[in-house]
């Protein structure tokens, strides 16, 4: 199982926020570092696997808990 | 069943269209410079398409008559620039906060209240000076009619429709060569990708683009002649529940009822339904965002529905002018709330 180092919950938010805080999240932290996603948009949990590679952050798990709720694993690729 | 009803039938196949296929235009106008994922603009592309060649064809069949809207490029401009500016703030386009409140999200409810206030204010309350003053001074019509790409050459309606649809397929394929973008194939059973899992972008399209098509043939049968549209049926409903004289359930104001009862029914059985609360300063917002979304479309003559959607495959030249100019809108604001704070 892995840990993650920050954890960020957008449940609620209206797009794009759900991708933008994200996002912002990932850049701020280390390489190698593990963010955990929660969130309940259903266009963001598959818009934001889409996106991720472009900024070469790495997909690990999503999940899905409850009805639209989801948990979406990523390892940072920290700063370029 | 009166022809009127058919706007609930063609509404909750739109709705669940809508929420199936995450379609909603603000994410993909937004999206191209935020994210630079052109997914779901490509879906829409796909509408556009779908719906030019067919309404070409229907209208070639004599089934329906092309009926673009007024072109008044000063309305069409301020109206379309500040209707994209409010659909960043609200989070959605017009289609896209009416399916979302099927889905159970707040904030886009608070939206649609913003919108069919200002609607309403624009149409027939304290607004309507600035609209009537942007309108009347800017109409431009080609003799009788509104200005189509294809009646200001005299030309065959169907024929340039055709030829365009043509010419942006061509474009299309070279582009789509040079970028392939490799999407996983779902193996899942097909019942399964209509009704649990996100539509691709292709199956969106295309499905929207035929909804359309049934939009425009079963409204004509209602006496209404256009496709779909989002704002008018709001206007419509508000008008009701302040007992405007004379004030009937139209095909459009079924419509947006339909495509609210069509996104729960998707929601629902994709388990993707609950109630979301985005806080009080996001309601503001949204809210906020509708009223200049709701003032933009009633100015400009049409939301994104009607000028993107359906008055791109018409040809219309106010809703070319529209388009672009909810584009232009909608980037300077993306630009203003998500771009410029990543960067300062």
């Amino acid at each position: 199982m892995t840990t993650p180092t920050k954890t960020l919950n957008v449940c609620g938010k209206i797009c794009p926020y759900p991708d933008m805080d994200t996002m912002t999240a990932l850049k701020k932290m280390q390489k190698g570092e593990i963010l955990e996603v929660l969130l309940d948009y259903p266009l963001s949990v598959e818009r934001i696997p889409r996106n991720l590679k472009k900024q070469g952050h790495k997909l690990i798990s999503v999940e899905q808990l409850d009805g639209p709720n989801h948990r979406m694993l990523i390892e940072a690729h920290g700063l370029k | 069943m009166t022809p009127v009803l058919y706007g609930l039938l063609v509404g909750i196949l739109f709705g669940f269209a809508l929420q199936r296929g995450r379609f909603c235009m603000n994410s993909a106008i937004r999206d191209t410079i935020l994210l630079k994922d052109n997914t779901l603009l490509k879906s829409v592309g796909a509408a556009i398409l779908v719906g030019m060649i067919g309404f070409a064809l229907m209208t070639m069949g004599g089934l329906i008559k092309i009926s673009p809207t007024p072109f008044f490029w000063g309305a069409n401009l301020v109206g379309g620039f500040i209707f994209g500016i409010g659909m960043v703030l609200a989070g959605g386009c017009a289609s896209g906060i009416t399916y979302r409140v099927g889905e159970g999200m707040v904030s886009a409810l608070s939206a649609l209240i913003g919108l069919s206030a200002a609607a309403t204010w624009t149409a027939m309350g304290f607004l309507k000076p600035i609209k009537d003053s942007l309108q009347t001074s800017t109409k431009v019509m080609v003799g009788e009619a509104n200005p189509t790409l294809a009646n200001i050459f005299g030309l065959s309606h169907t024929v340039v429709a055709l030829v365009v649809a043509a010419i942006i397929l061509v474009i299309w394929y070279f582009v789509a060569r040079k970028n392939q973008d490799d999407e996983p194939k779902s193996t899942d059973p097909l019942v399964k990708r209509i009704f649990k899992n996100g539509w691709g972008w292709l199956a969106a399209g295309i499905v929207i683009g035929l909804i359309n098509m049934l939009a425009f043939y079963s409204s004509t049968l209602a006496g209404r002649s256009y496709p779909l549209a989002i704002t008018s049926g709001w206007l419509t409903i508000v008008k009701l529940g302040m007992s405007v004289p004379e004030t009937k359930m139209g095909w459009d104001a079924w419509l947006v009822i339909g495509i609210i009862v069509g996104a729960l029914i998707a929601s629902l059985i994709a388990g993707e339904f609950k109630i979301r609360w985005p806080g009080w300063k996001m309601i503001v917002q949204t809210f906020v965002g509708g009223l200049l979304m709701g003032f933009g479309a009633v100015t400009s003559a049409g939301c994104n529905v009607t000028h993107i959607l359906s008055g791109l495959p018409q040809l219309g030249l106010g809703s070319l002018v529209g388009a672009i100019a909810i584009v232009l809108g909608s980037w300077l604001m993306a630009w203003f709330i998500f771009v410029r704070p990543q960067n300062a």
